[in-house]
């Protein structure tokens, strides 16, 4: 389950509920489109599915070794029973908050910087 | 515009091409040619250069179809959020936001608006990087009507919190008055305190391996501060220092 690498898309994943979404990363979902249909499947990452059992609008059951649904189309996720949502949420933006402060400049090692002589 | 007739495949970021692939389009077979997966948009052309150009921000999903029973051959799926008429110019069709045409989902495909396109490459094994290729181009093409993904991220970044509390630990960068007036009186002294403490450790300072450590006890969050309070002294007299 990883971060993000970009800035951008850790903000936004901190300030909306789709790091609640990333966070369901490798559970089984179900995922209503916007053309009512619905797929089933493992998360890989949000926005990529894998493995998914993919019921479409017409009734037809057809398997799908890895779907790819963008954003727009997704209507409802339905998240599992199991997941304890506030603790998915809080797990998330503790990683957020971890890479950012390896990364940036008040953390991190203070390697090479005002060497002491 | 979605369906480009005219417009040929791009030759500049062009992720993944494979040959030797047949379209099918709503079911009718268009032949054997090439896919183009480009970062500017989906193409296929046939030897004749006859084909089709897709804008990814039409492109509802992708998939990969191993089951045989639905569809006779391995192949990459792609439903595309608009209709084509004959001439392959394509109309779309908002059945989103505005008009929820519920009483629409008992008709056939045609009146729905939506595209399915099948890309049967002779190569099965080629079908994973297909994939792959058009899942990172889908990525440079975010919804742009998505009020969640707008502007408002860049630069200083909107927190709900920081704007109704007046703090916030997001990576805004701030001076340092700004940072101090942020702290209570409480906070202020603390960080004089800490300061205090910074300063009198600078004479302290041991070089270990090329990683500062001074005696501050800093509450850095960032899991990768050295507990210098664990050394002993003289621990590193061999190393090359000066105090």
């Amino acid at each position: 389950m990883e971060v993000s690498h970009s800035i951008r898309e850790r903000t936004i994943a901190e300030n909306s509920l789709v790091i609640l979404l990333q966070g369901l990363q490798g559970e089984v979902t179900t995922v209503d489109l916007r053309d009512e249909s619905t797929a089933r499947g493992r998360v890989v990452n949000v926005d990529a599915f894998m493995n998914v059992l993919y019921r479409d609008r017409r009734g037809r059951l057809s398997q799908l070794a890895d779907l790819f649904i963008t954003a727009r189309n997704v209507r409802y996720v339905h998240i599992p029973d199991h997941v304890d949502i506030m603790e998915t949420i809080q797990t998330q933006l503790t990683r957020i908050r971890r890479v950012r402060n390896f990364a940036g400049d008040k953390g991190g090692r203070k390697e090479y910087q005002k060497k002491k002589k | 515009m979605v369906l480009l007739r005219s417009v040929p495949a791009p030759s500049e970021g062009v992720r993944h091409e494979q040959a030797e692939t047949t379209a099918v389009l709503d079911g009718k077979g268009l032949g054997a040619g090439t896919l183009y997966v480009a970062e500017t948009r989906l193409s296929w052309f046939d030897g004749s250069g006859m084909g089709f150009s897709l804008e990814y921000p039409t492109i509802s999903l992708h998939a990969i179809s191993r089951d045989l029973s639905t569809y006779p051959q391995e192949h990459l799926y792609v439903m595309v959020n608009a209709k084509l008429n004959d001439e392959n110019e394509a109309e779309m069709q908002e059945n989103a936001h505005d008009q929820e045409d519920e009483d629409n989902s008992s008709e056939e495909d045609d009146s729905e608006g939506i595209t399915e396109i099948r890309f049967v490459p002779r190569d099965k094994a080629a079908l994973e990087s297909m994939f792959s290729a058009m899942c990172e181009c889908q990525a440079l093409h975010p919804d742009p009507d998505d009020e969640d993904s707008d502007g408002d991220f860049d630069g200083d970044e909107y927190d709900v919190e920081e704007a109704e509390h007046g703090q916030g630990d997001i990576p805004s960068f701030c001076t340092y008055e700004e940072g101090v007036s942020g702290l209570t009186a409480e906070g202020q002294a603390t960080l004089q305190r800490l300061e205090g403490m910074l300063a009198q450790s600078v004479a302290n300072t041991f070089h270990m391996a090329g990683v500062r450590t001074d005696d501050a006890n800093g509450e850095f969050d960032d899991g990768m501060e050295v507990d210098a309070g664990s050394t002993m002294a003289g621990q590193f007299e061999d190393a090359d220092a000066d105090h």
